[in-house]
């Protein structure tokens, strides 16, 4: 006997051999062929009953597939609440993914570097000068590496990146400026990079007089360079000097970001010695195993004895900060993104309530049709095995649409985001995150299923059948759940509608807020004039009077309104040139260290014009401010108040600078506050004119009639042809820098405003189901009142009274953590308080109202109803 | 079908252990068992036959038959059924079940006084 393959639907072809059988049986005795047929299959039974009690015999598998069909068919029958379910969880879910996922990736990812929890950055701040950051000079590095024994390596880099960039003149191109910084030879030693190509710094390279040598980043050797694999040991022309290539960094290694050239910093023998000369911050990496708090300590106690040892260079009130390198890359980045992520696990929270909150409305007007399936003989088991499957089928069904939309989310955040959060770009969905939501989703939808289902099976059958959706105990306990989501929805919502009116009314403030720089059209290029040499290597003189021509021309040119020159441009970071300063009529009555500072700029005539900052008082400088005139200073007002405060006349006061030779200077003007930080920040500036004052003028300022466009080419062909060995950069519109500075805000609070839009709606969408969920259970009971006589503004106030009052106490609730919870965030506001009680009170009165509208409806309607319709549908 | 007796549906629980008697005289298909157990009822058993194949898939689960594709008699392909060892033993459980059964229902059954 041969034996067959068993077939694919082995029940299917058993049974269809089975009837045929019971065919032949008929026509054996005589039926016709139609006759026959129809007895086989009364004989043999419904065959799809067959099939379904056999899956059901069978584990798992076929019982779940059939649950799960049914399920299906259950969602589809009432679309408008599941469906509506999955939306809400699936939104819910892909906010969070996304906010998760971002963070994740710029907060939590590991740097390009390894352990680099041992990487620690060093600078200095004096408290009693009011001053965040006080720089490090060279010798410090010595000081650093011979006292601390728990380094394994240390270096210095200059502070901020700008001012040292370099030009790259590459033959048959046009020069280009490239980002670069002056390291120490150790320096990669301590990130833990080592070159792909070519090798490190050795301390043969970085000496007075060294050949000079340079290391480039893995974009420079391809964008520039070809991707070039001989490049070690070739020349570059950098600055218009010879430079040996004899490294090329690993892709994704750069730091700081944005540099793409890196040269020995020792080379020059006034930065080697001078401890005068500040503009460097430590980078250190220890020893494997060291604990991070004695590390702060140690270094703190050594610049305490420093300051000690060299009274004449350091303030006594200097202190050490160590940061970890982590929490330097991240910066203020940092609470933005915590900020976000907290919002959007509560906007998943309320989309859990809210969705939980339908379901369980749903199962518990499904109480009938349970009775009804377990009084003809449905098993409790069967019963809830098919709820589960239904809140597994929601969950499953919002965690693929959630997936989906995360992903979405993900790329239009990296697209939208500010550009200046590091390793944004590499965010993507985080499975983690997404176990996490996911699991979250399931819980809130099989809890909302299956345990009203679970009640619903132990009630009497007999009068769950009459009375349904009616008025036992369980409905009670039922709404009691629904009231309380009501109140800890409530509760979520007013948190993220607050932050989100704070965070709104703190962008607002920054929007209009007096930066001291009308003119947003006004472009500004870095055009620092490079030499051979790490400091500056251009003549003083050469340069003044390359400046002199240059904005001459530019000024002389068609559609050019004006053209100046300025040392550091408003908002190009947090560290410019800090100077101390005193007056004349408080001279010699502090010590000279705790002198205090302010922004200090070099700057052209016709500077002031070009940005858009007022002169309130006295003169512009004009070409006769020069070398061999009276030192002349333009102060801000913040400064002028202070000379008035001490009974003087500003104009015409003098005062003393910490830069350059000790010359007292007369005040000329007064400008207008303007805030070249921070836009959050307000500061007090010092101007001086550029013929008087020894640092250069490094940026570029035109305005005019023309597009931007065109006054940049315009800024470059006036360039090459004065000097075709130059190279302009960094151009932006101050409007642009004013953006840029507060697009971290403005990002924040729209993601914000949505959030709170979402949770606000649902938070709507709650009560009305709430109440139209109590409505639809009392129907008759409202039917009758109706028809009694009761007054409809009565009935409607008794409906909505309750799940109001949850609301409002919700609302109290979110408040109250508001309130006690802000201080946290206050770092992120700017110009609004946490406890503003105004914006406090008109974010519950919008949540109440909506509340109340969402309240109101459904019981109007239903107070409004004719009452013999609604008896006679039963 | 004798005369004055009508047909009647097979008794819950008993039908488990028809099948079991049924395979005793060696392997069958679907339609033969349920046919095997009309015929030796005299057609006072009516089996819907439908309701034989969870009962086989039953049976199968617990391991009491086991079963086989095979070409019938006539030619087609067909699942035979057929007693396991742990099948055997429990037909002769279910006789003696079967038998306490019986009595016990029939003493209670006895017309009063009789």
């Amino acid at each position: 006997m041969s034996r067959p393959v068993p077939p694919s639907d082995p029940l299917g072809e058993e049974l269809d051999h089975h009837l045929a059988q019971l065919r032949e049986e008929r026509l054996a005795r005589g039926d016709t062929p139609e006759e026959a047929e129809r007895l086989a299959r009364a004989k043999l039974g419904n065959r799809t009953t067959i099939h379904e009690s056999v899956f059901e015999l069978q584990p798992f598998g076929g019982a779940a597939t059939r649950y799960f069909r049914f399920a299906a068919r259950t969602l589809f029958r009432d679309k408008s609440v599941y469906f509506v379910a999955v939306g809400i969880l699936a939104l819910g879910m892909a906010m969070s993914m996304a906010m998760f996922s971002l963070t994740d990736a710029v907060l939590l990812r590991p740097l390009p570097f390894p352990k680099q929890n041992d990487l620690f950055v060093i600078w200095k701040a004096d408290p009693l000068a009011g001053s965040h950051i006080e720089e490090l000079a060279y010798p410090e590095l010595g000081d650093l590496q011979q006292n601390i024994r728990s380094f394994a390596h240390a270096a210095v880099m200059p502070t901020s990146l700008y001012g040292y960039a370099r030009v790259l003149q590459l033959p048959g191109a046009e020069p280009v400026q490239i980002e670069s910084t002056p390291v120490s030879h150790d320096y990669f030693r301590v990130l833990g990079v080592t070159p792909a190509l070519g090798r490190d710094f050795t301390a043969g390279d970085e000496h007075p007089g060294a050949a000079p040598v340079v290391i480039l980043s893995d974009c420079v050797w391809r964008t520039h360079l070809g991707a070039d694999p001989k490049i070690v040991g070739r020349m570059i022309r950098l600055n218009g000097s010879g430079h040996t290539v004899i490294g090329v960094l690993p892709p994704g290694a750069e730091f700081p970001r944005g540099a793409g050239l890196w040269i020995p910093l020792g080379v020059d023998e006034r930065i080697v010695t001078r401890r005068g000369m500040t503009f460097l911050q430590a980078i250190a990496r220890v020893k494997p195993g060291t604990a991070p708090e004695p590390i702060s300590g140690e270094v703190k106690a050594l610049f305490h004895r420093l300051a000690q040892e060299h009274p004449d260079v350091y303030s006594r009130s200097q202190q050490a900060v160590v940061t970890p390198l982590t929490e330097y890359w991240v910066g203020s980045a940092r609470l933005h993104l915590w900020i976000l992520l907290a919002a959007s696990l509560l906007l998943l929270l309320a989309s859990n309530i809210s969705a939980a909150n339908l379901l369980l409305s749903r199962t518990l007007s499904r109480r009938t049709e349970i009775a009804t399936r377990l009084a003809i003989g449905a098993g409790r088991n069967q019963i809830l095995a098919q709820l589960a499957a239904e809140g597994a089928l929601v969950a499953l069904l919002a965690s693929g649409a959630g997936l989906v939309l995360a992903e979405g989310l993900i790329r239009l955040l990296v697209r939208w985001a500010p550009p200046d959060i590091p390793r944004l770009a590499s965010a993507s969905v985080d499975w983690d995150s997404f176990g996490f939501a996911a699991a979250l989703a399931a819980l809130a939808a099989l809890a909302c299923t299956v345990i009203p289902g679970w009640a619903a099976t132990r009630l009497p059958l007999e009068s769950a059948i009459r009375e349904g959706s009616g008025r036992s105990s369980h409905s009670r306990h039922g709404n009691r759940t629904r009231n309380l989501f009501i109140l800890a929805q409530a509760a979520v919502t007013v948190v993220l509608l607050a932050m989100a009116a704070l965070l709104g009314t703190s962008y607002y403030a920054l929007l209009t807020a007096d930066t001291g720089f009308a003119n947003r059209d006004a472009v500004s290029l870095n055009l620092q004039m490079r030499g051979p040499g790490t400091l500056s290597g251009v003549d003083p003189q050469a340069r003044k009077a390359f400046y002199t021509r240059l904005l001459d021309r530019l000024r002389a040119a068609p559609g050019v309104s004006s053209a100046a020159a300025v040392l550091l441009r408003p908002l190009e970071g947090n560290i410019g040139w800090d100077v101390s300063y005193e007056f004349e009529s408080e001279a010699g009555s502090r010590e000279s260290r705790v002198l205090p500072k302010a922004n200090y700029e070099v700057v052209t005539p016709g500077y002031f014009k070009t940005v858009g900052t007022p002169l309130l008082e006295g003169r512009d400088f004009t070409d006769h401010d020069t070398e061999e005139t009276e030192p002349v200073v333009i102060i801000s007002e913040p400064l002028a108040d202070r000379i008035r405060a001490t009974g003087h006349n500003p104009i015409g006061h003098r005062l003393r600078l910490g830069i350059g030779p000790a010359r007292w200077s007369t005040v000329v003007g007064i400008t207008a506050p303007a805030r070249y930080r921070n836009v959050t920040q307000p500061g007090a500036d010092l101007f001086v004119p550029c013929r008087q004052a020894a640092p250069p003028t490094n940026y570029v300022v035109i305005r005019g009639s023309r597009p931007v466009q065109e006054l940049v080419s315009l800024v470059r062909r006036t360039l090459a042809e004065f000097d075709p060995s130059q190279a302009a950069g960094r151009v932006a519109t101050l409007g642009e820098l004013l953006d840029a500075n507060t697009a971290r805000h403005g990002f924040n609070m729209i993601v914000l405003t949505c959030f709170g839009i979402c949770a606000a709606i649902l938070a709507a969408t709650g009560i009305y189901s709430v109440v139209a969920g109590a409505m639809a259970a009392r129907r008759r009971e409202i039917a009758i009142r109706i028809a009694l006589g009761a007054e409809r503004s009565c009935l409607v106030r008794e409906l909505v009274a309750r799940p109001l009052a949850f609301s409002l106490l919700g609302q109290l609730l979110g408040i109250l953590c508001v309130v006690s919870l802000g201080a946290g965030v206050s770092d992120l506001l700017y110009g609004v308080k946490v406890t503003n009680p105004r914006l406090l009170t008109a974010v519950v009165a919008l949540l109440f109202l909506l509340s109340f509208a969402a309240a109101w409806r459904p019981a109007w309607t239903v107070a409004g109803s004719d009452p013999k319709s609604s008896l006679r549908a039963d | 079908m004798p005369e004055d007796q009508h047909p009647v549906d097979i008794l819950q629980g008993t039908l488990n252990m028809l099948i079991l008697q049924v395979l005793v005289q060696g392997p069958a298909n679907g339609y033969e068992i349920a046919r095997s157990i009309e015929q030796r009822s005299q057609d006072l058993l009516q089996v819907e036959h439908g309701s034989l194949y969870p009962a086989l898939r039953r049976l199968e689960t617990k391991g009491f038959i086991k079963a086989q594709w095979r070409v019938s008699p006539t030619n087609r392909r067909a699942r035979y059924y057929a007693l396991t060892p742990a099948g055997r033993k429990q037909v002769t459980l279910e006789h003696s079940r079967w038998r306490t059964l019986v009595q016990a229902i029939t003493r209670v059954m006895r017309p009063a006084g009789a």
